[in-house]
């Protein structure tokens, strides 16, 4: 007689923040918290990636290069046009490796966390390289430090200033402003709504404008005439003038003007509440419990925004453990939790990003500075079922396994007598890790 | 017929699946069906209406757009005395001469902050307050007992709190072997929510089959219009449907950008008049965005986020080729707190108005779909 269990803290530990365990993985229970921690450390991105000064070097080259090409009827050559979307698909390559192949993946789920959280959208051929080079160069390593220094990082980065436009915002009484070049506020009012006090964290359309003002003036070098590339502070279009953000007056004078109001929005305790309710929200339920927050709030406040803080407090907190499954997995967390646990031989990086977009979550490509969203509303509908059927099945039978081995090391004693049976009996083996990995346990967290 | 029985029937031959689609299991409705057909597009990420329905004569317009304007008043085609429709929205504008076109200036829907997200989901909602669990078109398919198709991934707002609504997308992937769907249907016998879902999504798939529509996979907007109307005009087809588009959040480069966003819009709809056929003579399309844009171009030749924005309605049931709406005036004064189009009309009471003449919804049954929104009294729908 089979035993029943949901409380097996691996498994709740493993698939709850993290991409699920890998075949053959057989983790503790007793053990489960102090993996969770140990998982916590900064993602490592693969050394031989190109930097980003460098591609942002060769994309200007190569618009260049097609402009002139153009006037004499002629195309830009086949490896050079491609050359945006392979630098992407070598980011998800090496991406996708560490998700399905790492022992450890709490901190892939963080960053992808942050990631959404700080979207961007891969537009045109430069946002192509620029959008993951985000997730590398600003948020991988402030990943585990203050909310305030990943805040700094992402919006100085040239992916989000020239995502929402800022690059080219000049203050309307600057030097440049006064020879016709103008501000726009996309930048600040996503940073006030999104990224720092929420929708309703009490700014209004003035406050918007003081901080689109005290960011002009934030842009990104121009790689070929200035022979570098990333953030670069152009005085001559930094509005003159001391600033009122919530009451309170800006009197520094140029970058560093935008600076304090960053680090004031990143300390209020509207973003304190707006992120620890997302983190809560993302891990463990799609309403989380006021408790939780609670805590993750007290460990923000006495850290002083360490991230890290904050994601020990929600392995700690005994609402996390609840041994109901309160979450949908995302396609994202669908598709690799599902490779982790088949451990495909190879991995077709450009077949699997298509994958993720038929299931309606491309890489990159969120389409708006909102991301992906997070509840179960958002991803459980007839359609996205079916398509998730499709992609299952696909995998199921590209990578044939032993299912019940498979089934043992995804949900161990929680599966369902259901579940169980239908696995144990379905009339392939390729069937029976379909239905696995369709589970009503397997598709919850 | 039962779930159970189905289940062991589809063990011998699943493809003589007897089971209807989803609509056509509903109870039969009270009043005939009467073939009315409403469509409503969402374009996400707010619209400029200044940039689409041109004041053509207002003077402060040249003036608020120094770059963007100029180009777009020598182009645009003329519509009224006052007004010219931007000149990619070459099928509406045929269907103004027809009579079938009816732009509203000047609407808003209620929402006065300029965050998108928020400002759809109230759109969505259509309550007056945000609420993500009841949308305005699920209440009217459950009020006008008709059944309603979302084409998307999963149930957006406006469709959710109705039983009668389904989803549809297309999909790349090879098809699902059938007995995986046997299979599965009694997997999730004990989990409702997954098993909803299914049997919608396996329905869905068995109506495009029987209609034979093919989907290349490509989902752009026209193949989505076109794959709209097919749904729509089979035989008990659903009768009000809910399309989107987005891309219209432009802070830079605004002329190009509508260039190629009116066009797709405009070819989109052409598509879903060509495959609804002679269904387009009873057929209203209403298309809204969630707030306007700011009437002053910025500095990097786009618009920011404002209030007021317009409303296109067309359609062979449409009374057009006319332009609606009253206008509040461009001049620094009679702006929204001195930079959006201030609305001058409400877009629920738009709603209402066509949800009464269309398909007959009593006043009590509009105070359950749109409550507080009172119908205007102006004839929208021929014969209304």
């Amino acid at each position: 007689m089979r035993t029943y269990d949901q409380t097996n803290m691996a498994i709740i530990a493993a698939n709850r923040f993290g991409y699920g365990l890998r075949a053959g993985d057989d983790l503790a229970p007793e053990q489960a918290k102090i993996w969770l921690k140990q998982g916590l450390m900064a993602p490592m991105f693969d050394k031989q990636l190109p930097s980003t000064t460098n591609m942002m070097a060769t994309i200007a080259k190569n618009r260049m290069e097609k402009r002139r090409l153009k006037d004499d009827a002629q195309q830009l050559d086949s490896d050079k046009k491609r050359y945006p979307r392979q630098q992407h698909l070598a980011f998800l390559e090496h991406q996708f490796n560490s998700l399905i192949h790492a022992e450890h993946t709490i901190q892939w789920r963080l960053l992808a966390f942050f990631a959404n959280h700080f979207s961007v959208t891969a537009q045109n051929d430069l946002m192509w390289v620029l959008a993951p080079a985000l997730e590398r160069d600003a948020i991988a390593p402030n990943l585990l430090g203050t909310f305030e220094a990943l805040l700094l990082a992402v919006i100085k980065h040239p992916a989000m200033l020239i995502y929402l436009n800022n690059e080219r915002s000049f203050g309307p009484n600057s030097k440049l402003g006064r020879r016709g070049k103008g501000m726009n506020e996309n930048l600040a009012r996503e940073i006030l709504e999104l990224h720092t006090l929420g929708v309703d964290g009490g700014y209004s359309q003035t406050d918007v404008i003081e901080l689109a003002k005290a960011i002009t003036g934030w842009s990104v070098a121009n790689p070929v005439k200035e022979n570098s590339a990333g953030f670069r502070f152009r005085d001559k279009g930094h509005e003159p003038g001391q600033r009122q953000l919530l009451g309170a007056t800006y009197r520094q004078t140029g970058q560093s003007q935008g600076e304090a109001m960053l680090t004031t929005l990143a300390r209020h305790p509207a973003t304190r509440h707006h992120l620890c309710v997302k983190l809560a929200r993302h891990f463990i339920a799609d309403e989380p419990s006021e408790i939780l927050v609670r805590e993750m709030e007290e460990a923000w406040l006495q850290s002083g925004g360490a991230i890290k803080q904050v994601m020990l407090a929600l392995i700690d907190s005994a609402e996390s453990w609840k041994p109901a499954r309160q979450k949908f997995k995302t396609p994202h967390e669908f598709v690799f939790s599902s490779l982790r646990l088949l451990q495909p031989p190879t991995i077709a990086t450009k077949r699997l990003a298509s994958a993720l977009k038929q299931l309606g979550q491309q890489p990159h490509k969120a389409g708006s500075p909102a991301g992906y969203p997070d509840t179960e509303a958002d991803w459980l509908g007839a359609k996205a079922l079916m398509t998730r059927i499709d992609w299952a099945t696909l995998a199921a039978g590209r990578y044939r396994r032993n299912a019940d081995e498979l089934m043992q090391t995804a949900l161990a004693d929680s599966a369902s007598e259901r579940t169980y049976n239908k696995v144990i009996r379905a009339e392939s083996r390729a069937q029976a890790t379909t239905l696995l990995l369709l589970s009503p346990e397997f598709q919850r967290r | 017929m039962d779930r159970r029985r189905f289940i062991k029937l589809s063990g011998a031959s699943l493809m003589l699946w007897p089971t209807a689609p989803v609509w056509s299991q509903m109870p039969s409705p009270n009043q005939p069906n009467t073939g009315k057909k409403l469509i409503w597009v969402l374009l996400r990420g707010a619209l400029d209406s200044l940039h689409t329905i041109v004041p053509s004569t207002d003077s402060s317009y040249r003036q608020h757009r120094p770059k963007i304007a100029n180009d777009l008043l020598t182009s645009a085609l003329p519509l009224s005395a006052d007004f010219a429709l931007h000149p990619a929205l070459q099928n509406l504008y045929s269907w103004y001469q027809a009579k079938q076109f009816l732009p509203i200036v000047a609407v808003g829907s209620g929402y006065d902050a300029r965050s998108h997200f928020d400002g759809q989901d109230f759109l969505e909602a259509g309550l007056g307050h945000i609420d993500h669990d009841s949308g305005w078109l699920a209440r009217a398919v459950n009020s006008h007992q008709s059944q309603g198709l979302a084409v998307s991934q999963t149930t957006p707002i406006a469709f959710r709190s109705s039983e009668q609504a389904t989803t549809w997308y297309p999909s790349r992937f090879r098809q699902t072997k059938q007995d995986t769907y046997a299979a599965l249907l009694d997997l999730y016998q004990e989990s409702p929510s997954l098993l909803a879902q299914l049997e919608e999504g396996l329905a869905t798939q068995q109506l495009l089959r029987d209609s034979g529509t093919a989907s290349s996979g490509k989902a752009n907007f026209k193949e989505l219009t076109e794959a709209c109307g097919t749904l729509m005009s089979a035989e008990n087809g659903p009768d009000c449907a809910m399309l989107e588009l987005g891309g219209w959040d432009t802070h830079n480069n605004q002329a190009n950008r509508l260039n190629r966003q009116l066009t797709e819009l405009d070819q989109g709809l052409a598509a879903l008049k060509a495959s609804l056929g002679s269904q387009w003579q009873q057929t209203v399309v209403m298309v809204s965005t969630e707030f306007g844009r700011t009437v002053r171009e910025n500095g990097t030749a786009g618009t920011d986020h404002g209030t007021g924005s317009c409303m296109l309605l067309a359609g062979g049931a449409i009374n057009g080729g006319r332009v609606l709406g009253t206008w509040p005036g461009l001049k620094a004064e009679q702006l929204y707190q001195g930079r959006d189009l201030k609305p001058t009309s409400m877009t629920f009471r738009w709603w209402a108005t066509l949800l009464a003449q269309h398909w007959g919804l009593s006043e009590k049954q509009l105070a359950a779909v749109l409550p507080g929104s009172q119908k205007y009294a102006i004839e929208l729908v021929r014969g209304g």
